[in-house]
């Protein structure tokens, strides 16, 4: 796409927005006083003088047109007029606001404005137009390879991910500096060391920790275990020449569609005081019951039962990946069984062992719900940040530098990760089909394995059954297990009367948390791998930047998140809580991380020269992205559309601030479940969600299987896949 | 409402609303910020509905969450009116004028304490229920230890509940500030916090909700939970083996409370539902709701199960002094130094 | 219209410090198949993506057909390339992938799909159209990137390394087709390629590449019989360089020894001497030449090499197999039936 194209087409869509679409949100529906009242376009506003301060942005229009028009296009002029536009937009926004002037400091200049409500559908496109326009102007004047289209995807993305993880970031630790109304680096000083924090005291006396070593030791300690865990099941399964491959692709699956809490709840059930098992030990062996269950340990069981299954994921790709001709290499040179495990096959798993540790530590940092549930005294950064907020004391400023120290850490493990492998390189996994026998695991190794997986895999099988009953029998907690529909009842009853009645009170959380999740997995998706073939496929400077913008928002711990957003989107220029919308946009931006690696590991196999025989042959980047990528990245596509549903169905800790009356989700409505003791409706409605996740995640799994194998069979008419 | 329907509204919703707060509410909303539990708020936004017509919005979030809500709020509010939850936090809310004065014709019906509630805040919030503080032991669990049954708030003192003993965490939750300002008010600030660190060596856990410990008496989980009597009423009637105290010193309680939001968008209704809450008809739904607190209309029927006020030793609760801001963050400081951070 | 299809003024590729591409400036004539030879890392892949229009030149100028293709993109330079790994799309049947650029640029999909079904008759790659890349073999996936090349009819074709993925034997009938094909259709071709065999057999002309400059561009035949330096003259198939000294026209010294040659016009003096190994007649010992004995011979079916000591250092020496044959220790004399004095390398 050339930059005049786009030029115009900004042009155009600004120029619709400035003189058709209504300014300014519509509070009350009241597109029916188009073109006057509060649904008059931008034009109206400036000629009745209501909206003088916003002449610059027509202006700035009416300079590039008649250049565009004529065909030409004047790249500087369109850089500065888009770059001008935006700016400006956003400049009067937060100066004058829903009470008149904001900014108290111009009013010399600006005198008093009337209100200024938030900014609608006439200033969404014409800040389009706008980021059109820059880059228009950018690609005209040579950069992105000349291609517009790339510009603006560039710039647009850019624009987004300022305005919602960026912006968002900075007002809430800005607050960190704040005390109260006053600015205070010294407060921030103080907060950041403050004893809470880093106080010693437990290894001394028996006062607790401070929560950032507590949050280290748990994150260390999930680390630690799961890769072990996962290294072991990832043995077995690989080398082990063992029967059950359902059983272990059960366990991969099964904590990705767990709700929050509910492991945890369950982890209660059987190990509280009065638990199932304490009980059952108590009776019979006389074993005290205590309260152990609560804090560090019962954390830690939680998240690795969690998190063990993605170490063994990872693991598992890394051994099949371990080309057995090195090991049938190693032992032909006499090297002895036990001594070829030693010295060629762990060397070569140790990067994956590096990122299932760095992921167990990461998960663990921005883990909320099983620290809330079973952490009893024992506290972490997540769960402080969340009651620095939400408690009784509230303090916003104490949570935000606390949530820079979490911060810090998730930054830190990743620096550690990427110093710990660049300094070494692993060349020798090719993905080359290789006919060598992989060499069984030494006896002794085995026996290891089997003895902690088995029990293992039985105990998260148990921990599971309990799930599965706790939402079928009056009250699993108290051990009273008659039978009862009583808690599906209560969620999800439905009455036939003038046609269906969702009576159930889950019901409105449950259809607001499928409708939410549905439109935020294909944006996320599709943006996910947008902004990753930018990343691998095109260069230009800020890639760096913009990459590491894109994976930020999975460093910030959720709670952070959801009261940034609060906090950034309450008051115009752009107003979205309590809409659906910011629900959206906030799992949109959470799990885009996730897309973006999806879509660079895909692409990283697909070989470059295909993307530049489609330029040389006349295809733009458009044309390249639809008819070549975009088919060869399906199945790339559809596991993260997979992935973002189920995460989005899942999250709890951000989108907690950001429900409203209207729009309430499943995971929010559990929380409160679980905070009156209800557990096993909570327990029931996990359940629920557990199948529907279920359902999602092995349709679409079929559905990529049945694409590619399909493929062949298909005529050549049909084949454009893209088309 | 069907699920299509829905669809379609979501739909229109994003079409229509770009950068747009909720879609624009029809004469007749309302959007309520409820505190209580889950099954009392919808039965009082469903009769609402249904003796007004209004169209109610609810949203159900502790009350620490709905505080933190409203501020993050304070310059373009979305909820019309808080209903229910303790009341630190309105009066808080009152104090940081985030909500509005009203006086209510029905005022004249309330009791006392509702009433002054309302006059400490220039009637920027008023009383809707009681709730004594006290605790709840598991009956099965004392039994099998041989300890005897717990009478007074000295009694969870002794040695032989040690590790025996749950309470919320004042930093979290407004039930164990309540705890703290009781005590203190019982015994005096010196002796209280005597006994507090005494205390302190049998607490197994402070919880971060204030209801928690009820739930852990009623599963065993604890032997004795620090709550208000209302929660634990809710565990026996669903079966739990707990038995109540209302300790014999005498004791605080809360004031659960209603308040108009400033800035509330649907002002009218806002008003109507809070002359209708405070009406008997509105306050009777608490019993059918497991709900067990004492109604602030003297006409309103008091749940037979309801813990009697005439039965507990209350103390004369200093609302204004112990409700502040300033008050309350000595208190707690105080008690983290000094209790907390001690030795178990 | 010029002849000249593809001019670069004084372009300069660089990445980082490091300029892969340096100042480089050449006019190619239309019509013609170039081929841009050197070393890995020399800079002809860089050259050729630069014209292309998959990289963009950080200094200089570049035109096609006498336009300023200069900060064009890829897609609108009206050229086709060849991939070495022939970038065929492996979702898309070889019909689709023959008809693919024609879409793109706007052709209706019936015109398309007639287009690329001549052309694929055209190469012999008719009922091949519903296979996929993957069931074909290495030289017809070959076969399936030049015709998609051609069917866009390119102004300009580029390749490279086309042949870099098949065997031996396979590698020279394509040679000859790309070679007729060219030729027929009067195409101008680029094309990159490391093997100067290869280089020779193709091209008509030759531009010898290192370290980012031209080293020297000419005919095949120039190249081989008169390089501009000791680097041209070994790159260029095999040669020994030794030290040696210009007498007169004609007349060189090896090893203290006058000898009679044939050779091109040089000033007198000292020089370094470049022979090809099939330019030395050996002949019995006693006979005109360089006196020597050999150290090492091996039988090639088609030619015997040998490896034999002189008073002006070791010579490596190809005869024909219907030669005399010459064992180790035999003494010899080597006539230089044609040597090529070398200019001092820049």
């Amino acid at each position: 796409m050339g930059a005049l194209t786009l030029g115009r087409a900004a042009l155009i869509g600004a120029a619709i927005g400035l003189l058709l679409a209504p300014w300014h949100g519509l509070e009350n529906g009241a597109l029916a006083a188009w073109p006057r009242g509060e649904a008059s376009p931008l034009l109206a506003l400036l000629l009745d003088g209501s909206r003088w301060w916003l002449w610059p942005v027509a202006a700035l229009l009416a300079a590039v047109a008649p250049a565009l028009l004529r065909g030409r296009a004047p790249g500087l002029l369109m850089m500065v007029a888009g770059a001008g536009i935006v700016a400006w937009i956003f400049l009067m926004g937060h100066a004058i606001g829903l009470n008149g002037l904001a900014w108290k400091g111009l009013a010399p200049l600006l005198g008093a404005p009337p209100p200024q409500p938030s900014l609608g559908w006439g200033a969404l496109m014409v800040l389009a137009g706008g980021v059109a326009l820059f880059s228009a102007g950018l690609a005209a004047r040579g950069s992105f390879g000349a291609d517009a289209f790339v510009s603006f995807l560039v710039c647009g993305s850019a624009f987004l991910l300022i305005l919602f993880v960026f912006v968002p970031l900075v007002t809430i630790l800005s607050a960190a500096i704040y005390e109260g109304d006053r600015f205070a680096p010294d407060a921030l000083a103080a907060r950041l060391t403050a004893p809470e924090a880093w106080s010693l005291a437990c290894v001394t006396t028996h006062a607790g920790c401070g929560v950032v070593w507590n949050t280290l030791l748990l994150a260390t300690l999930t680390g630690v275990i799961s890769t072990l865990l996962g290294l072991g099941f990832a043995l077995l399964a690989v080398r082990g020449n063992v029967r059950g491959a359902v059983a272990f692709r059960a366990m991969t699956i099964l904590p990705l569609i767990t709700p929050p809490f509910v492991v945890s709840l369950a982890l209660i059930v059987l190990f509280g005081r009065t638990g199932i098992v304490t009980g059952f030990l108590w009776e019979n062996f006389d074993i005290p019951r205590s309260r152990w269950i609560y804090g560090l340990p019962g954390v830690l069981l939680a998240q690795v039962l969690a998190q063990a299954p993605v170490a063994f994921m990872l693991l598992d790709g890394a051994l099949r990946a371990i080309s057995p001709s090195l090991e049938e290499a190693a032992s032909t040179m006499g090297a002895r069984r036990f001594k070829v495990f030693r010295s060629v096959t762990w060397p070569l798993l140790k990067p994956a062992l590096a990122a299932a540790f760095l992921l167990g530590f990461v998960e663990s940092l921005a883990d909320f719900g099983n620290p809330l549930v079973l952490g009893g005294d024992f506290d972490v950064l997540s769960t402080r940040i969340f009651f620095a907020i939400a408690g009784a004391r509230h303090d916003p400023g104490r949570a935000a530098a606390l949530a820079l120290l979490l911060l810090a850490l998730t930054f830190g493990a990743f620096a550690f990760q990427a110093w710990w492998l660049g300094k070494r390189r692993y060349t020798t996994v090719t993905g080359k089909g290789d006919s060598g026998l992989p060499a069984p695991l030494p006896k002794g190794l085995k026996l290891g394995c089997s003895l902690v997986v088995w029990p293992w895999m039985a105990f998260t099988a148990v921990v599971y059954g309990i799930i599965l009953v706790g939402g079928f029998v009056r009250d699993i907690g108290r051990g009273d297990m008659t039978f009862t529909w009583r808690h599906f009842l209560t969620g999800f009853e439905v009455e036939w009367h003038n046609g269906v009645d969702f009576r159930g009170s889950a019901w409105d959380s449950l259809f607001t948390t499928i409708e939410v999740a549905a439109i935020a997995a294909p944006l996320t998706a599709g943006l996910g791998i947008l902004l990753a073939w930018l990343i691998a496929r095109q260069s230009f400077k800020g890639r760096g930047t913009l990459e590491f913008m894109t994976m930020l928002s999975f460093a910030i711990p959720g709670t952070v998140v959801g009261v940034s957003y609060v906090m950034a989107f309450n008051v115009p220029p752009v107003e979205l809580t309590g809409t659906a919308l910011i629900l959206i946009i906030c799992f949109v931006f959470r799990n885009l991380p996730v897309g973006v690696r999806g879509g660079l590991a895909a692409l990283a196999q697909i070989d470059k020269s295909l993307d530049e025989a489609s330029a040389t042959m006349g295809g733009g980047a458009l044309s390249t992205l639809r008819r070549v990528v975009l088919p060869l990245l399906r199945p790339a596509i559809v596991a993260s559309l997979a992935f973002s549903f189920v995460h989005a169905m899942t999250a709890v800790s951000a989108v907690i601030f950001l429900v409203s009356a209207q729009h309430n989700l499943a995971t929010v409505y559990i929380v409160g479940r679980v905070e009156a003791g209800e557990m096993a409706l909570a327990i029931a409605y996990s359940t629920v969600l557990i199948v529907i996740m279920l359902v999602v995640v092995l349709g679409i799994e079929k559905l990529v299987g049945r694409a590619q194998i399909g493929r062949r069979a298909a005529t050549p008419t049909t084949m454009h896949a893209g088309a | 409402m069907s699920f299509t329907r829905r669809l379609l509204a979501t739909g229109l919703l994003l079409g229509g609303t770009a950068f747009l707060p909720a879609a624009a509410q029809a004469q007749g909303n309302l959007v309520v910020y409820c505190s209580v539990q889950e099954e009392w708020c919808r039965p009082m936004m469903q009769a609402f509905e249904r003796a007004t017509g209004v169209r109610v919005a609810m949203t159900r979030r502790s009350s620490g969450e709905t505080m933190t809500q409203i501020r993050a709020e304070a310059t373009n509010p979305r909820g019309d009116i808080w209903w229910g939850g303790t009341g630190d936090p309105h009066m808080q809310a009152a104090e940081e004028n985030l909500t509005l004065e009203y006086r209510s014709p029905r005022l004249s019906e309330l009791h006392d304490w509702a009433v002054r509630q309302a006059e400490q805040t220039q009637f920027r919030t008023v009383g809707i229920y009681a709730g004594a503080l006290g605790y709840s032991y598991n009956v099965t669990e004392l039994n099998r230890r041989r300890i005897a049954a717990p009478r007074c708030w000295a009694d969870l003192a002794k040695p032989e509940f040690r590790g025996e003993i749950q309470v919320a965490d004042p930093n979290t939750s407004g039930t164990a500030y309540t705890m703290l300002a009781t005590l203190l008010q019982v015994m005096g600030e010196e002796p209280a916090f005597t006994y507090l660190r005494a205390l302190h060596r049998n607490v197994n856990q402070y919880t971060r909700s204030g209801a928690a410990p009820a739930r852990a008496a009623a599963t065993g989980e604890t032997l004795v939970g620090i709550t208000f009597l209302h929660d634990a009423v809710t565990q026996k009637i669903a079966g739990a083996p707990v038995e109540i105290v209302a300790p014999c010193e005498g004791t605080g309680y809360e004031i659960g409370s209603m308040s108009i939001i400033r800035g509330a968008r649907n002002l009218d209704n806002a008003r109507r539902f809070y002359d209708w809450a405070l009406s008997p008809e509105a306050q009777n739904i608490a019993g059918q709701a497991n709900s067990y607190q004492l109604p602030s209309n003297r006409n309103s029927a008091i749940p037979p199960q309801a813990p009697r006020f005439e039965n507990i030793r209350l103390i004369d609760y200093d609302f204004a002094r112990w409700g502040s801001a300033a008050e309350r963050t000595r208190v707690i400081t105080r008690w983290e130094r000094e209790v907390r951070a001690g030795s178990r | 219209m010029s002849d000249v299809s593809i001019t670069f003024d004084r372009v300069t590729k660089a990445f980082g410090a490091f300029r892969a591409v340096d100042e480089v400036s050449f006019a190619l004539p239309r019509g013609a198949l170039v081929t841009l030879l050197g070393p890995s890392g020399c800079g002809k892949t860089t050259t050729l993506r630069l014209v292309a229009g998959l990289e963009l030149p950080t200094g200089g100028r570049i035109e096609i057909e006498g336009k300023d293709v200069t900060a064009l993109a890829a897609a609108e330079r009206k050229i086709a390339m060849v991939f070495q790994s022939y970038a065929l799309f492996p979702h898309m049947n070889v019909l689709e992938n023959v008809s693919y650029g024609l879409l793109v640029n706007g052709a209706r999909k019936a015109s398309a799909e007639s287009e690329a079904l001549a052309m694929l008759k055209t190469l012999g790659l008719d009922g091949l159209g519903q296979r996929l890349p993957s069931e074909l073999s290495g030289g017809q996936q070959q076969r399936v990137a030049v015709a998609r090349a051609l069917v866009l009819r390119p102004k300009v074709l580029l390749f490279d390394e086309p042949l870099s993925n098949l065997d031996a034997r396979l590698r020279r009938r394509v040679r000859e087709d790309i070679r007729d094909l060219q030729k027929k259709l009067d195409l101008s071709v680029v094309y990159v390629t490391h093997d100067q065999q290869e280089a020779l057999a193709v091209s008509d002309l030759v531009c010898v590449m290192r370290a980012g400059k031209i080293a020297q561009m000419g005919t095949p035949n120039a190249l081989y019989e008169d390089p501009a330096d000791a680097f041209i003259a070994d790159f260029m198939g095999e040669a020994n360089v030794i030290q040696g000294e210009v007498l007169g026209p004609n007349r060189i010294a090896l090893g203290g020894i006058a000898l009679d040659t044939v050779m091109r016009a040089h000033p007198p003096g000292a020089a370094q001497i470049a022979v090809r190994p099939e330019s030395i007649l050996l002949q019995p010992e006693g006979s005109p030449g360089l006196p020597g004995r050999i150290q090492r011979a091996a039988f090639l079916g088609q030619t015997r090499e040998y490896e034999i000591q002189t008073p002006a250092g070791e010579l490596f020496v190809v005869t024909p197999a219907a030669s005399p044959a010459f064992a180790p220790g035999d003494a010899v004399s080597c006539a230089m039936q044609r040597v090529i004095p070398l200019r001092p390398a820049a």
